[in-house]
């Protein structure tokens, strides 16, 4: 079933800046998607037109069948969760669970119920020691699991998490797939925007190439990730796997000796 | 809001006017302040007010001084109403709610016109102290930056269900608080950093640090501080010989 539609959508900024170019484009309830591409490709523009903050100058928006021009943010964000890029930009509230039940009672959740989400968000974000802390002194991985539990607190059918890897660390990002995986076979349609092809590789979503307001193109991430050609012409690097694997695919017989001449070969391009 | 706060930020644009040492331009805007507060007539205050709309034509930058100007008509229309509710007069009151919008757009001019750049050497040129030319001229520098970040709180409050437009006068000032705290704290935050990375970078290492631009004065610009300094003479002089009943 077709969750979200893109037909023929250009944006254009204030600025004058066109940020999207006639994007067309279907997302199946249920799916993962990750949106690559450079700086000012029009990733973030993207998703700001899936719960209507951004609203298209041409074309139209459909989110569950709806257009939405036809509906108000917070209508759209009963079923679209965006966990903004800089979590600094959401928190303000005297608490933790403060913060998470924000949305909540925007939402008119029963009291019983914001208990049950709250009391889950804690737990499967981590937060639980900080249920009673001020967001403002957590560190940067924790605000950003807060903002990512503030979205997830009203179990939204689409997630939209715009990168989610900024500021953490390995381990969070290992607790970060795995979050994303659990998420994705609960059925929610999930759409990471980053520039973590590592990640993204590790969760193997459909993968979306944007360049200036453009889809270059749109496939699984275990084809789209081998396209050097056009990864570079978006400006998007490899994940290093893919990389080596390229290499040891082009010369058989001569297996890399260790790992620093397989990472030389990463950055460099040129075997030793 | 955008369209609004617009109206006060300076823009690059290629007009004489822009090109006009930045002195000048304060000198004229100067002028039209004072004339606006000197006189006292419907017709009088009408003609400053024309007069500034022409020179924002001239500078190619009508659009961003007509913005503020129509948002100083929702303050004006309050001081006319509270001037008429006060038996001041129709008369009296139109002239003060003219005058509010005269004034404004005397000031809208020189900010629309005049760089962050211009700003400081203008500061530094009346012998302001430095620290408080940098903190001025840096606040000034960083309102594109602080609205950014508003629209961006705004939205990623928007995102989980704040209505920002709904509800009574109080319910929408207490929907604000959302938008305010993380705007304050990241404001506070990034003069934190900003003073941090200031000083790594030598700033109050010396008592009199070298500037890289000066401002000279060019025929032209001679010749617009007379022009501008005799036709406010002259204003001033014909308003008070034959003043204006209206």
């Amino acid at each position: 079933m077709t969750q979200i539609e893109f037909h023929d959508v250009s944006f254009v900024h204030q600025n004058g800046a066109r940020a999207l170019d006639g994007v067309s484009l279907s997302i199946e309830k249920d799916e993962l998607v990750g949106v690559v591409g450079e700086n000012g490709a029009g990733k973030t523009t993207l998703v700001r037109h899936i719960n209507g903050l951004l609203k298209p100058a041409t074309g139209d928006v459909r989110v569950g069948g709806v257009d939405t021009r036809d509906v108000s943010v917070a209508q759209l964000a009963r079923s679209v969760g965006i966990a903004f890029q800089n979590p600094d930009h959401q928190l303000f509230s005297e608490s933790v669970e403060r913060e998470i039940t924000f949305a909540l009672r925007n939402f008119g959740f029963e009291e019983s119920l914001i208990e049950k989400r709250l009391t889950w968000a804690l737990q499967f974000f981590g937060l639980e020691p900080y249920r009673k802390s001020s967001p403002l002194i957590l560190s940067g991985g924790e605000k950003k699991r807060l903002t990512m539990a503030s979205i997830l607190a009203w179990d939204p059918e689409i997630v939209v998490l715009d990168e989610p890897t900024v500021g953490q660390d390995a381990l969070q990002k290992e607790k970060l797939v795995e979050i994303i995986k659990e998420l994705h076979s609960s059925g929610k349609t999930i759409i990471v925007v980053s520039h973590d092809v590592e990640f993204l590789w590790s969760i193997q979503p459909r993968v979306l190439v944007m360049r200036q307001g453009r889809i270059l193109d749109d496939g699984a991430c275990s084809r789209v990730m081998l396209e050097r050609d056009l990864l570079e012409g978006a400006r998007v690097s490899q994940p290093q796997l893919v990389t080596i694997y390229n290499e040891l695919r082009r010369k058989p017989e001569r297996p890399f000796l260790d790992v620093l001449e397989a990472r030389s070969w990463v950055t460099s391009g040129v075997r030793p | 809001m955008y369209w609004l706060a617009s109206g006060l930020l300076y823009r690059r644009v290629i007009s004489p006017f822009h090109k006009l040492d930045p002195r000048v331009k304060l000198l004229i805007s100067m002028e039209f302040f004072v004339l606006a507060l000197v006189v006292s007539s419907v017709v009088a205050v009408s003609l400053i007010i024309v007069a500034i709309i022409s020179v924002a034509a001239f500078a190619r930058s009508l659009k961003r001084v007509g913005r503020t100007l129509v948002f100083s008509m929702v303050f004006a229309a309050l001081i006319l109403v509270f001037n008429l509710a006060f038996g001041l007069g129709v008369l009296k009151a139109v002239t003060f709610a003219l005058r509010f919008i005269a004034i404004i757009g005397s000031t809208s001019i020189f900010f629309v016109t005049t760089s962050p750049d211009e700003l400081e050497q203008i500061m530094k040129w009346m012998k302001i102290p430095r620290d408080i030319v940098f903190a001025f001229v840096t606040a000034v520098r960083f309102i594109p930056v602080v609205m950014l970040d508003a629209f961006q709180i705004m939205d990623a409050q928007k995102s989980r269900g704040l209505e920002l437009e709904r509800g009574g006068l109080f319910t929408r000032v207490r929907n604000l608080v959302p938008v305010l705290v993380p705007l304050v704290v990241n404001s506070v935050i990034r003069s934190g950093e900003l003073a941090e990375a200031m000083e790594s970078r030598g700033y109050g290492s010396t008592p009199r640090p070298t500037s890289l631009y000066g401002m000279a004065l060019r025929w032209y610009d001679w010749l617009v501080l007379i022009v501008s300094f005799g036709l406010f003479v002259l204003a001033l002089y014909i308003y008070h010989s034959y003043g204006l009943a209206y």
